[in-house]
């Protein structure tokens, strides 16, 4: 592999991975704090609170998926090597 | 300032059936999904591309039911949510990519299958709100 490819290659993994965790990571902590504080508060709307968090985590963690995947393509499978 | 939230019991009750009766709607949807996609897969495009599918789709399923578990275990055995999961779809994804038989794409997507459910549940009860 190039050289200039395989270091921009690694470059744009490390970017991929730690820029995309950035958001969806603030967000994972916001709604699990949230949601524990409302689950303290009312004890009986347990079920559906954590419902609700499960599927909000469903959707944030994939952005930080979208990232990871991009990053191992780079890394193990690059289309421009 | 908000004060810090207080331990919640460790024993769940009756509140909680709601989450394990999403928990299970989720998980057949998810397997209803797998099963129509990867038998048109097998017939539009090969059964080695509809195999690659249903790995990532198993994957997902697996990796749904950790979330799940974890959400379940949060302020009562676990404090924070942890990130092992993750670790399931690197290792998928990597060897994907160094073994020839498998394919990243329909993996990836096979393992998006779960959210596709996600999507078909938050409309369900969007549009059909008195059902949920």
């Amino acid at each position: 592999m190039n050289p200039t490819v395989a270091a921009a290659s690694v470059l744009a993994a490390a970017l991929a991975v730690g820029l995309g965790a950035i958001g969806p990571g603030i967000g994972q902590g916001n709604a699990a704090g949230q949601a524990v504080e409302g689950i303290a508060r009312q004890p009986e709307a347990e079920g559906k609170i954590r419902g609700t968090l499960l599927l909000s985590l469903a959707f944030m963690e994939a952005l930080t998926i979208y990232g990871l995947v991009v990053a191992l393509v780079l890394l193990f499978a690059n289309p421009f090597a | 300032m908000t004060s810090q939230p207080a331990a919640l019991p460790s024993e769940p009750d009756s509140s909680m059936q709601e989450y394990y009766q999403l928990q299970e709607e989720l998980l057949k949807v998810t397997l209803i999904l797998t099963g129509v996609v990867f038998v048109s897969v097998w017939i539009f495009y090969s059964l080695n591309v509809a195999l690659n599918y249903l790995l990532g789709a198993c994957t997902g399923v697996v990796y749904l039911r950790m979330l799940a578990r974890n959400v379940a275990q949060l302020g009562r055995e676990r404090k924070k949510l942890g990130s092992a999961r993750l670790a399931l779809i690197i290792g998928v994804i990597i060897a994907a990519s160094r073994l020839d038989q498998l394919q990243i794409m329909p993996i990836f997507l096979g393992f998006l299958t779960f959210k596709a459910a996600v999507i078909f549940y938050m409309l369900r009860t969007t549009i059909l709100p008195s059902s949920d």
